[in-house]
């Protein structure tokens, strides 16, 4: 083990150090970063930043709860990003995605299972309070205990004991090495790391989701059910913007929970709002080519599929799904279903995975892609001869993950009925499909795994027999060994090996057919400035100006 | 006017509005199991989506059972209404916010609001353009009038509600496409948000009542009363406004009436279109949400309306028409 920890070591610290430097210059180039342009992360020339004013933005997704250990929205979570901060935060320099310090000023490991954090001195609270040692460790256990009922308690699971060492000094230890935790202890959608305040818990309750109070550069104001959320400048906010003041530059964010795309859309075309928290792809080309509108995005750690049911008839047929993974012809479903806005999946890793995605496993052939012949051939080798009839649930809504409504299934049914697999197209309202999926009640249906920034995120609860998410009933040993090992695996070049050859199994396998890894965009106004693109769905305002 | 002296007035009186009283109170019960049926057989619900992405069988089992969903319906049912007439209307699964609160400090003012505003509307222009058309029936005033009538009855409100937001938005850049603003905090920035809104809602109301205006106004004036109004030589739009208008206002009072329960579906478009934070907006994403609590009070806040609007028009029409009265 003592290598290994060595390595692992070895790989935090460097990312670590490497990030601070990086942290920095973001910090001095943030706030006078130009927009950056589709696909892209360019920080670009300083400029003068304005203070004041009010950034109002369309969100159209769902918003649950602004109590971070409990949501299961992203919608919500980009909101969290700016009224708390994280003992670690997600950074992106155009080409990778790091894990550098938020809250925590110094993480040091003496072996692969302590971790010793330092935290930020003199950071507080909305409600004035400090945010100590004491605070992170109860909110470290909040998580994991088993009366709380968070969500993301699995991701503390093997967190043995936190010891406050002195005011700002912690000493966390796990049961194993942990590959996960730096992505577990983001701020955004890591969400076992953001850091909530006891105080505030203890006083509201079941109701803190409605009075959330955090450390983070914005603090909560108002929310009207259905109408907004408004978050106001918190003076008292640690990190400095340019002019050597401390951010945020904005007075005021008005979140207007608009859930009709194309209203949000018409308001941001007539300048109404400054900016929409995500674009429905139909609406891309009219908004790239709008001059007051600035788009941004690139591909996310997501992947989208269509999903078999392996534990019922056809798709108990390893055959026949493998068929209909060999039939899909991804270029169209790209160009039509998602304007151009993804890039073909092979597998479940995407690009912003940077240590783990493998191109080769589209470029070799090796794992899924178009090739009707052999679909044709492996079509004759099911049991199921003759047509087959199946239904393809789909969710008409456009959903934020991946869901680009019936017009995926509208296009793969023409390519299925090409080696006998006649799909009928069933329409279902949100709650209907969710328990519908839930409860393994379907044959066919389509999906996408979002924000995901480690493999473990988009494997381990996705496929492994028996977890959570593993909809479909997939089931592999020697898939479900490779990626438990992954798991605590500290050397990087090793997990990869690993998680490669699951990839591979997984794509064989075909549970589920993989379409595409998609580009997520957010549009804001050209008055609106020092965005910065994250591809973690992120929407983070600590250095917008306008 | 003849009619019963006031005593004897009061015994039938009294009696009616017992009667109504009775019938209101049956109507809503069988509203409330008819609302609280379909809630429980639509599939799907709260906790699935509650639970979302982290769905598991226990926490979905652990959820029901904190939910008190896992109750016999007719318990469940019971509670409901028990606490329903207490004024105890529930939570929102969702946002845990009281339901009451929800319904009617947040929702049902805009509705009203927005209501007011596209019958307001639809009644000022309306009614002079019925007026108008039968007064030059047969002639292109009336053909344009009673086209765009017909035009604005038939647009589907939510696609209406969109090409206003582009044309008017968007493109002219005259009025705000969404949000809403309440009276009291601006009010002149609240009429501004309320027109594009209110146009929508109202002109389907606007075709309607045009066209009953029209054919009505059309039908008084061959009346004899009419013929021997103007044989007394009084002029033509004195015989319009003093005599034919108060009968033609009798059958647009009632579709007037009728209708208000058509405005609140349209509100549903509406307010998805314009993002207004009213009462069709809640119910569609609680009937979405599976709010269960959530949806029965607003139908049965709805259903509750529907009847005092229909109160109030029967009111109105008594008045309006007396034989009504004497009957």
């Amino acid at each position: 083990m003592g290598g290994r920890g060595e390595n692992h070591i070895a790989r935090l610290a460097d990312a670590i150090g490497a990030e601070l430097l990086t942290r920095r210059q973001l910090l001095a180039g943030a706030a006078g970063a130009a927009a950056v342009g589709l696909g892209g992360g360019r920080p670009a020339r300083a400029q003068s930043v304005k203070r004041g004013g009010q950034l109002r933005i369309a969100w159209i997704d769902t918003v649950d709860t602004l109590d971070p250990h409990f949501t299961s929205s992203l919608g919500a979570i980009k909101i969290h990003d700016n009224i708390y901060n994280g003992i670690l935060k997600v950074e992106y320099d155009g080409k990778r995605v790091s894990f550098v310090p938020d809250l925590m000023e110094k993480w040091d490991m003496p072996n692969p299972v302590t971790h010793l954090l330092t935290l930020r001195r003199g950071v507080k609270f909305h409600d004035g309070e400090e945010c100590t040692a004491e605070t992170v460790k109860w909110n470290q256990e909040r998580l994991r205990d088993p009366n709380v009922k968070s969500p993301h308690g699995w991701k503390l699971a093997d967190l043995d004991k936190v010891e406050v060492q002195d005011k700002y000094r912690l000493r966390i230890t796990f049961k194993r090495p942990y590959q996960f935790l730096p992505v577990a202890w983001t701020g955004s959608t890591g969400r076992a790391g953001t850091i909530v305040s006891p105080k505030a818990v203890a006083k509201h309750g079941r109701a803190y989701g409605r009075n959330p109070v955090g450390t983070g550069p914005f603090r909560f104001a108002q929310w009207v059910e259905n109408d907004r959320i408004v978050l106001e400048r918190n003076p008292d906010y640690w990190e400095r913007g340019t002019d050597g003041k401390p951010l945020p530059y904005l007075d005021r964010v008005t979140i207007l929970l608009i859930r009709e795309s194309s209203t949000a859309v018409g308001a941001l075309m007539a300048g109404e709002i400054d900016g929409l928290n995500l674009i429905p792809f139909q609406f891309l080309p009219m908004m790239d080519k709008n001059p007051n509108v600035q788009v941004f995005g690139g591909v996310e750690g997501n992947y989208t599929f269509i999903g078999m049911n392996n534990r019922r008839p056809p798709f108990d047929d390893k055959a026949l799904r493998q068929a209909v993974a060999f039939a899909v012809d991804r270029g169209p479903i790209i160009q039509q279903a998602y304007f151009g806005g993804a890039i073909p999946a092979c597998s479940a890793i995407s690009p912003p995975m940077s240590d783990f995605y493998n191109a080769d496993q589209c470029s070799s052939r090796r794992a899924q892609h178009f090739d009707l012949d052999k679909a044709k051939a492996l079509r004759a080798e099911s049991k199921y001869k003759g047509d087959v009839d199946v239904e393809w649930m789909v969710v008409g809504q456009y959903t934020g993950s991946g869901g680009v409504g019936p017009r995926m299934a509208e296009l793969v049914q023409p390519m299925l009925a090409k080696i006998g697999i006649k799909v009928r197209i069933q329409l279902y309202e949100q709650a209907t499909w969710h328990k519908k999926r839930n409860t393994g009640d379907f044959q066919m249906y389509d999906e996408g795994w979002v924000a995901d920034l480690d493999p473990d995120e988009t494997i381990y609860p996705e496929w492994v027999t028996g977890k959570p998410w593993n909809f479909v009933g997939y089931s592999n040993k020697e898939f479900d060994r490779l990626v438990a090992e992954a798991q605590f695996e500290p050397n990087v070049a090793k997990r990869k090996a690993l998680y490669d050859k699951a990839d591979t199994l997984l794509a064989a396998d075909a549970p589920c057919a993989f379409i595409g890894h998609f580009k997520v965009f957010k549009a804001l106004s050209k008055k609106v400035h020092g965005f910065k693109y994250i591809p973690a769905d992120s929407m983070r305002f600590h250095a917008v100006h306008l | 006017m003849g009619g019963p002296p006031p005593a004897a007035r009061r015994g039938p009186m009294l009696q009616y509005a017992l009667q109504r009283l009775l019938h209101t109170a049956v109507l809503l019960f069988v509203i409330s199991v008819f609302v609280f049926a379909l809630m429980k057989m639509a599939p799907g619900d709260p906790v699935t989506v509650m639970l979302g992405a982290d769905f598991n069988p226990e926490s979905y089992a652990k959820l029901r059972r904190e939910l008190g969903l896992d109750r016999s319906v007719v318990v469940q049912y019971l509670i409901w209404v028990w606490r329903f007439v207490q004024g105890n209307w529930g939570t929102s699964y969702i946002s845990g916010a009281a339901v009451t609160k929800l319904v009617l400090n947040d929702a049902l003012p805009v509705t009203i609001y927005l209501s007011v505003w596209s019958l307001l509307f639809a009644l000022v222009i309306a009614i002079p353009s019925g007026v108008l058309a039968a007064l030059k029936r047969n002639t292109w005033v009336d053909y344009v009038g009673m086209g765009l009538a017909i035009f604005f009855n038939s647009f589907p409100s939510f696609y209406l509600g969109i090409v206003l937001i582009w044309i008017f938005g968007v493109s002219l850049g005259w009025f705000p496409t969404m949000g809403y603003i309440g009276p009291t905090e601006d009010l002149g920035g609240s009429l501004v948000h309320m027109i594009l809104p209110a146009f929508t809602l109202g002109a389907w109301y606007a075709g309607l009542i045009a066209r009953i205006t029209r054919s009505s106004l059309v039908d008084v004036l061959n009346q004899p009363y009419i013929k021997v109004a103007r044989a007394k030589g009084v002029e033509g739009r004195a015989v319009v406004y003093k005599h034919a208008l108060r009968n033609v206002l009798i059958p647009v009072v009632t579709v007037v009436g009728l209708q208000l329960g058509g405005m609140l579906r349209g509100a549903v478009m509406t307010e998805t279109v314009f993002a207004l934070p009213g009462i069709g907006r809640l119910v569609t994403i609680a009937v979405l949400n599976r709010e269960y609590h959530l949806v029965q009070a607003t139908v049965m806040v709805i259903a509750i309306m529907f009847i005092l609007i229909n109160l109030l028009v029967d009111v109105l029409y008594r008045h309006l028409n007396p034989r009504v009265r004497e009957a």
